[in-house]
């Protein structure tokens, strides 16, 4: 533990140090001139009154009243993000000196000014323990939470549903249920994404791809955007570097291969903002139909970094290449549809009024194909866009219509035609 | 004896719009806002013959470059004979303009130029996220159980609503005055921007309960300056000068733990006093509040300190319209750090310029009409002390 501690340690004076040795002792000590009697707090070299240095240290109660809290829930450093939320507090003691702390071991909401507390010591290091405050009151205490200390997203339930799901909306319908909706539900966020979104992602696309009724995926946005990307509340976790490289690594990766591999055409179905972390979740997809007001880009090297769910790699696969580049470089967020379609990215631009028309007929074309020769369709042509040889390709797509030819309703049909070869 | 006797004027001022523009140089900034201010003022470059700079918060390297007389010699301010930079927070530019005071008393200068420019879009968010988080707090007593600016606001804000039954709504609408007046200011980050309604503030995410995301500061980039001369000399350049009457200051903390509302209050309450007094003037003659607070809470603090409602009333104002454009009681006609953006220790320049701007009847759409005399205060660090200041557009 005493190695571990990332938090900032107390930066001790000389004429403090008896206090941080007495935490060690689970005992708050306070400290008292002994020429003009005066109370002290935070010690001091000197009596703030008097300006004797003769001084000494009295034991405190270790009771006291909460003065003021708050409850810290955004916008902190890094190292005080795995505590979020926290309640900070001045507490002031039963000697009439107030000091800073933390009220623990009580559900934030309940904590109150004037809320009686008791001293407890958290010990940091083998010199340092903070002394933090409980309620007084036994009935108000909880046990405090053990091994929440990562700055990880609660982990998931190891089978979800779709009811489940509070960031998307999962719903499949059409003739014969061929088609499956996929809506990004935090409209009042622009659907941008947070862990919980990452997770349900993953967890839906893993979902479709074993409903053999389903040939086409749509994948959209509610509320008027189709996504703005990361959710910044995520950014403070990505401070700590392992949590940050598992981001692109686990998050990222799994909700790309979700959709990569999901065995259906995934339709994007863009409007609004498509954005960075958005943008990079429409190049996941088989098709990419937008609405002319949409506007693209990724803003990430603005920050100084680059789209790192696959957006860096995949746009130049997707579009000629140096265009793709101006893309990545420019930081660009204002790239309209029609621009974006005409550098060679989309599948294609609807006027806004015929959009919902448009994308609805569009849909409906590819929902009446058969689900398997859609399947085959995306795994053949992944297989050559990936840039192996051509005799590879060559040889899955031989093999895939092959497979194809032999599902029983073809095969019906060819006995037709070697009948006729019989007679 | 000239009544003028040892005071001193604001003559000319600069600024730059308020915003996020990386692209926009510190030493561009300096430029714009020394050129600006030395013009308006109607002196000659070489007549500036004292800059005292704002110190620029978490920018080390303009700091030095200021601290080491690049201003003089990058603006070839050939008359300039001394230079410095004056670090107090928040409250900097009051200490500033003493020193311009003082310069200008001993003889040691006839007009002294003070700039301040602040970028935050080049810092990188997490020394900014770090610095504010140190910045004022105690690496002992504080700063070890995770204080933020923001956190000791939001601890101050629910002791302020205990003691005084404030409500969340009443809270909110400060920043809605606040913002009402950005929105006419070209110079603000929120110029024509549509001002948020109470219910939109509180339904923004908590950030230090009960501080809503809205209820704090946009960090921003900016600038502003200005020209002090003698009272005697000020009228013989300009047309319009806008003279210092009187000023208090009061101490309270440096540790928020140690400070409570009760030493604000008195604190404020005889700084002001303190400076009417100098002034000959009392408060049902001041024409503007221009309270620089940086947070909503210390705005109605200040204005019961200051007596200009019952204990326990101070957001009534905000509420019913008075402090609004157009009110009877104009108050922060910038919008404080929280209607302009915040620029470190900028805003307390900002809000001098816009007193100056006020008393000079240069502030277009946010004029107050027939404004002679304006109260003016700033405060450092997390809230540690509060200088007050009365200027009028006379010597009384």
């Amino acid at each position: 533990m005493t190695q571990q501690y990332i938090k900032p340690i107390p930066v001790v004076q000389p004429w403090t140090e008896a206090f941080w040795k007495s935490t060690k002792n689970h005992s708050l000590l306070i400290q008292k001139c002994s020429a003009c009697e005066s109370l002290i707090f935070y010690p001091r070299k000197r009596c703030p009154e008097c300006w004797s240095s003769d001084l000494g240290w009295q034991e405190a109660a270790g009771r006291g009243k909460v003065y003021t809290f708050t409850i810290v829930r955004d916008m902190v450093e890094a190292k005080f993000v795995p505590d979020l939320p926290y309640v900070l507090a001045m507490v002031e003691l039963e000697e009439s000196v107030r000091m800073m702390t933390r009220i623990v071991e009580c559900d934030p909401e309940l904590v109150q000014i004037g809320m009686e507390v008791e001293v407890v010591f958290d010990d940091i290091t083998d010199r340092h323990a903070l002394p933090l405050f409980r309620p007084a009151d036994e009935s108000l205490r909880i046990t405090a939470t053990d091994g929440d200390q990562t700055g990880k997203a609660s982990e998931p339930a190891l089978f979800m549903s779709p009811d489940d799901y509070h960031t998307i909306l999962y719903e499949t319908g059409g003739t014969n249920g061929a088609v499956c909706r996929i809506t990004l539900n935090r409209p009042e966020k622009r659907n941008s994404i947070n862990r919980r979104m990452a997770l349900e992602l993953r967890d839906a696309f893993r979902r479709v791809r074993e409903d053999r009724n389903v040939g086409v995926v749509v994948l959209a946005g509610a509320g008027g955007s189709f996504c703005s990307g990361g959710d910044l509340d995520v950014f403070p976790s990505l401070a700590e570097h392992q949590t940050s490289l598992n981001w692109l690594a686990h998050e990222g990766l799994d909700v790309q291969k979700a959709i990569t591999d999901c065995e259906k055409v995934v339709i994007a179905k863009i409007d609004g903002y498509c954005l960075a972390g958005g943008l990079e979740l429409a190049l996941c997809c088989d098709l990419l139909y937008a609405k002319e007001s949409a506007r693209m880009g990724f803003t990430e090297i603005n920050m100084g970094i680059l789209p790192g769910w696959g957006g860096t790699a995949r746009i130049v696969r997707s579009m000629p290449v140096f265009r793709a580049r101006e893309i990545i470089y420019s930081g660009r967020k204002d790239y309209t549809a029609r621009e974006m379609f005409e550098m060679g990215l989309l599948s294609r631009v609807f006027k806004d009024e015929e959009f919902e028309e448009q994308f609805e007929k569009a849909v409906a074309l590819l929902a009446a194909k058969k689900p398997i020769a859609l399947r085959m369709g995306k795994e053949i042509m992944a297989k050559s866009a990936d840039g192996g040889s051509i005799d590879t390709a060559l040889a899955v797509e031989r093999n895939g219509i092959q497979w194809l030819t032999y599902a029983p309703d073809i095969q019906a049909m060819m006995d037709q035609f070697r009948k006729n070869v019989k007679s | 004896m000239s009544k003028g006797k040892g005071k001193i004027a604001i003559v000319g001022i600069g600024e730059v719009p308020t915003g996020i523009y990386p692209e926009r140089s510190p030493w561009a900034i300096m430029y714009e806002i020394c050129t600006q201010a030395v013009q308006d003022s109607g002196l000659d470059k070489n007549d500036i013959e004292a800059v005292v700079t704002v110190a620029p918060q978490a920018q080390a390297r303009l700091t030095a470059e200021i601290s080491f007389g690049k201003i003089p010699e990058e603006l070839g301010l050939k008359g300039c004979k001394d230079v410095c930079i004056c670090n107090a927070g928040g409250a900097s530019t009051s200490n500033c303009i003493r020193l311009a005071e003082q310069l200008i008393a001993s003889g040691a200068a006839r007009a002294v130029l003070i700039p301040h420019v602040t970028v935050h879009s080049c810092i990188p968010m997490d020394e900014l996220i770090n610095f504010f988080a140190q910045a004022g707090m105690d690496l002992q007593w504080e700063y070890p159980f995770g204080t933020t600016y923001n956190a000791i606001i939001g601890m101050l804000t629910r002791r302020y609503m205990h003691e005084s039954g404030a409500t969340p709504e009443e809270m909110a609408s400060i920043v809605v005055s606040m913002r009402k007046w950005a929105a006419l200011d070209p110079n603000s980050i929120f110029f024509n921007k549509k001002v948020p309604s109470v219910e939109e503030i509180l339904s923004s995410p908590m950030v230090a309960d009960p501080l809503h995301k809205r209820e704090c500061n946009i960090l921003a980039d900016g600038g502003a300056a200005m020209v002090v001369t003698s009272a005697e000399l000020a009228p013989k350049v300009t047309q319009t000068p806008v003279y210092k009457l009187g000023e208090g200051a009061a101490f309270f903390t440096a540790c928020p733990v140690l400070r409570d509302n009760g030493m604000m209050t008195r604190g404020f309450t005889e700084s002001a006093a303190k400076a009417l007094s100098e002034a000959h003037i009392t408060k049902d003659d001041i024409d503007i509040w221009n309270i620089y607070l940086a947070y909503p809470v210390g705005h109605p603090l200040m204005m019961e300190s200051l007596g200009l409602c019952e204990p326990g009333q101070g957001c009534k104002s905000f509420v019913d319209g008075s402090t609004w454009p157009g009110g009877k009681m104009p108050w922060s006609t910038i919008g404080d750090a929280i209607g302009r953006g915040h620029t470190g220790s900028g805003v307390s320049t900002a809000t001098y310029v816009d007193t100056a701007r006020q008393l000079m009847g240069k502030a277009d759409a946010r004029q107050v009409q027939g404004a002679r005399f304006v109260f003016q205060n700033t405060s450092g660090g997390s809230g540690m002390n509060n200088i007050a200041t009365v200027w009028g557009k006379e010597l009384i």
